[in-house]
């Protein structure tokens, strides 16, 4: 069972089984397990359990809404914004978590609130247009 | 899998040959590759139509983002008349999909991709057939469309597939001449599809190696040496030992692990181990090597030759002679390498996600002195590979692992790990000596490159021969000293020494004071070349001018895997920061099944390249590699993208080639003369920004 120092990143992906949240560098640095809590991003890799505490996780797995998908898995889905897909949970929570604050960003913020997720494929033209597509939507 | 194990499910099974692309080469990596693969290549199953209606592709390529099973979707889906999202594909299972070589040199297209049509197309005509019975009307007059036959003139007149094979088991065998259907006829490929298992990657359902669990297993955590070639001197597992939740410290031969109940709890107990080792003393640094590799070239082979190119620079009215340097560089795929082994008594299941499961099978039967039949690799999802996965060491860890904790294990790579213990695309030192005319006619052309390939030959070839007119041409390939592990990357030495050959390219246009789009095209004989580089050159705008112009336009062109591909990109600098603004690319890669995912790859191998081009290098000191956090490991992220458009050129006249790789061969020479255009700077060292700041 998990102590409270254990990395958030690892308590959902194998005390809960939510392997959505990826594992891409435990440092921070890519973005791969960004969840959200109470609605802000977060890189769940360098929060403990604890420093959680009782705040609302989503994680990808938790973005639709049974069958409905949420406008961003909807917009990457159609835009085909992925190639290994590795990234795209935590590029989806990143994006999800903008709209919130910003729900219709210009392609500098989109930009600037993504530069902390990484895509080795180079998917970016694609991210970037679904998240336009997904805030389009939402007007 | 052969048909006798087919055990005669419920439907229509189309079988056919599984060692597509074959014969082998007899050298190269392909060869090294599959050195240890001894299997028949009996027929095996590609196709299946269920009672149900279901259709099942089956191919033992693996998907790590090039998008190979959106790819098959489309292709069975054009011949069968259905929409490429009700189409499943099975991928990269030794036990369920035909043997296959693997998931390298953009073959996935060019000989599966066909083969999934024309078995789709085999079983167009089975139900074809089927249905003209039941329906009583001549084949020729029944249209297969969205899962039914029905008769042309009457639409209403009809039945499902499923209905025809329900109840029944029918065997079909692709023929050499399958009525696969002519371009003209296309209704699916060659359009718009969107990605077919998108929903899996944006529900986070999709289950990566990283993600594999088991019940009953324990997690590893491997000890590393601290630097290459290190050897173990004492190791102090006590305290590691009696950590919570550890099971053993094991050690077999050079491999020790701590296994644990818990991911965190193998970290824990890892930094506890009290290792004592030797490292080797004078490794070659990164500063080092450029000397190095000059000092002693060897193995060389003669890659191209036409007539004497010593006369003819002797002869030449002008002569240039340049050095060229490409540091080594990470592939770094955004998913660690892992791999979970379980053994049920000699049987032996692992999940690994490599680009090469049937090989990584006779890699593990050959090491644990069992039959090829008693090794199950299965390749999950795969986060990114780019060719580095084609070795794939934590299959053989997990499974040495599981066999002596007698439960199953898991080896996942950190990212220090995958960064130091994968491998590295070469690095090389290219040497161009080159003759020409004030009119911008090439009357010599002499390369030499040294790889730093070691046995794998084959990278350093790629992509060597000089495509442009010459009176005399030679090239040759060595293999240089080695501080790093070589190994595959999105077009191995291709890019590398298309560096070279396109930054000297530009260098003689600005010596003879010629456009340099102009100049390629005088002296590129072969039109597929011409025509990319003018698809490029229209769509960026490029206007006729000398170099240096101070606009900060650069232009290069490439050819890899049998795709012709060319770019043009604008640059500016924003502080010390070049910033690549804009990129037109094309490419002709042949008949195109997947206009989208070519453009997808054509766009990722950009970005990528932009990497490798601006600031990526791995670096490192004495056997230390320096740089393997993404703290100090630098890739482009989204604030970096130019915009890019990419055209498609030619098209059915030509075979399909690959779309993965050309993308990347043109953008790192194409950036350095740009920055030459702007700058007047001609940095031939990559990467790039590292030379200006
Ligand atoms: S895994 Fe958390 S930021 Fe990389
Ligand atoms: S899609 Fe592969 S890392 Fe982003």
């Amino acid at each position: 069972m998990a102590n409270a120092a254990m990395a958030r990143s690892r308590y959902l992906r194998f005390d809960l089984g939510l392997t959505g949240t990826k594992y891409g560098c435990g440092e921070g640095l890519c973005g791969a397990c960004t969840v959200l809590v109470d609605g802000q991003p977060l890189r769940a890799c360098l929060a403990t359990v604890a420093s959680v505490g009782g705040g609302q996780v989503t994680t990808i797995e938790g973005l639709a809404d049974g069958d409905v998908l949420h406008p961003v898995q909807q917009a990457f889905l159609e835009e085909s914004a992925m190639q290994c897909g590795y990234c795209i949970p935590g590029f989806i929570m990143s994006a999800v978590g903008l709209l919130e604050r910003t729900p219709n960003p210009s392609t500098g913020q989109i930009r600037d609130a993504l530069a902390e997720n990484m895509c080795r494929c180079g998917t970016y033209p694609r991210i970037e247009r679904a998240v336009l597509r997904a805030a389009g939507g939402r007007e | 899998m052969t048909i006798t194990e087919a055990s005669a499910p419920e439907g229509l099974v189309i079988v056919g040959a599984s060692a597509l692309g074959l014969p082998l080469p007899s050298t190269g990596y392909a060869r090294q590759a599959y050195g240890n693969v001894s299997v028949d290549f009996g027929p095996a199953t590609w196709l299946t139509v269920g009672g149900d209606g279901a259709v099942t592709v089956f191919a033992g390529k693996v998907e790590y983002g090039q998008g190979i099973r959106w790819g098959l979707a489309i292709a069975a889906a054009e011949e069968l008349g259905l929409e490429p999202s009700v189409i499943s594909v099975v991928l990269g299972d030794t036990e369920r999909t035909p043997w296959d070589i693997g998931t390298f040199g953009s073959q996935s297209t060019r000989h599966t991709g066909v083969q999934v049509r024309k078995a789709a197309a085999t079983a167009r005509q089975a139900l074809i057939e089927l249905a003209a019975g039941r329906l009583d009307l001549p084949p020729d007059q029944l249209i297969c469309r969205d899962g039914r036959m029905a008769s042309m003139a009457d639409p209403g007149r009809s039945v499902s597939l499923g209905e025809l094979v329900a109840g029944q088991s029918v065997v079909r065998e692709i023929p050499e001449e399958a009525p696969v259907h002519a371009p003209a006829e296309f209704t699916v490929m060659g359009g718009y599809v969107r990605r077919t298992d998108g929903l899996q990657r944006v529900t986070g359902r999709a289950v990566y190696a990283q993600d594999v669990v088991r019940p009953g297993m324990l997690f590893a955590r491997v000890l590393r040496p601290p630097a290459y070639g290190a050897h173990l001197e004492r190791l102090d597992d006590g305290v590691a030992t009696r950590m919570p939740g550890v099971a053993s410290v094991v050690r077999d031969g050079d491999l020790v692990a701590v296994l644990a109940e818990s991911d965190q709890q193998a970290d824990a107990a890892h930094d506890l181990l009290i290792a004592d080792w030797s490292e080797r003393a004078g490794q070659i640094s990164q500063w080092d090597l450029p000397a190095a590799l000059a000092a002693d070239p060897h193995d060389p082979v003669v890659t191209q030759e036409l007539g004497d190119v010593e006369a003819a620079l002797a002869k030449a009215a002008h002569r240039l002679e340049e050095s060229y340097y490409i540091p080594y560089i990470p592939a770094a795929p955004m998913e660690p390498r892992a791999a979970v082994a379980e053994w049920a008594d000699d049987r032996l299941t692992v999940w690994a996600g490599t680009q090469r499961p049937f090989g990584i099978r006779g890699e593990l039967a050959q090491f644990f002195g069992i039959d090829e039949d008693h090794v199950h690799v299965i390749a999950p999802e795969i986060g990114g590979g780019f060719g580095s996965k084609s070795i794939y060491r934590p299959a053989l860890e997990a499974a040495q692992l599981a066999k002596l904790a007698g439960r199953p294990v898991r080896v996942a790579y950190s990212r220090i790990e995958e960064m130091t213990w994968a491998t590295f695309r070469p690095a090389a030192l290219i040497t161009i000596r080159s003759g020409f005319d004030a009119d911008g006619r090439i009357t010599a052309w002499d390369s030499h490159a040294i790889h730093t390939t070691v046995d794998r030959p084959m990278i350093g070839q790629r992509g060597s021969e000089s495509p442009y007119a010459a009176d005399a041409i030679r090239s040759i390939v060595s293999a240089g000293p080695a501080p790093l592990r070589p190994g595959s990357y999105r077009s191995l030495g291709c890019a590398v020494n298309h560096f070279a050959r396109e930054s000297h390219i530009d260098e003689i246009a600005t010596a003879i004071g010629m456009d340099p789009v102009e100049f390629r095209l005088r002296n590129l004989p072969e039109p597929r070349y011409r025509r990319v580089l003018e698809a490029a050159a229209n769509e960026f705008g490029w206007k006729t001018v000398s170099t240096p112009s101070g606009g900060g336009a650069g232009v290069a062109v490439g050819l890899d895997v049998g795709s012709y591909a060319a770019e043009c990109v604008a640059i500016g600098i924003e502080g010390r920061e070049i910033r690549v603004e804009r990129v037109s690319a094309s490419i002709d890669c042949g008949l195109v099944f997947n206009p989208e995912g070519v453009r997808s790859q054509m766009e990722g191998a950009i970005m990528m390249g932009l990497g490798g081009a601006l600031f990526e290098a791995a670096e490192f000191e004495d056997g230390h590699l320096l740089n393997g956090s993404f703290a100090r490991y630098r890739v482009p992220r989204i604030t970096q993208m130019p915009e890019v458009s990419v055209t498609i050129c030619g098209g059915e006249e030509n075979p399909p080639t690959g779309a993965g790789e050309p993308g990347i061969v043109p953008i790192a020479p194409a950036i350095a003369n740009a920055v030459f255009d702007l700058q007047s700077k001609r940095i031939r060292e990559l990467p790039l920004q590292r030379q200006l700041s």
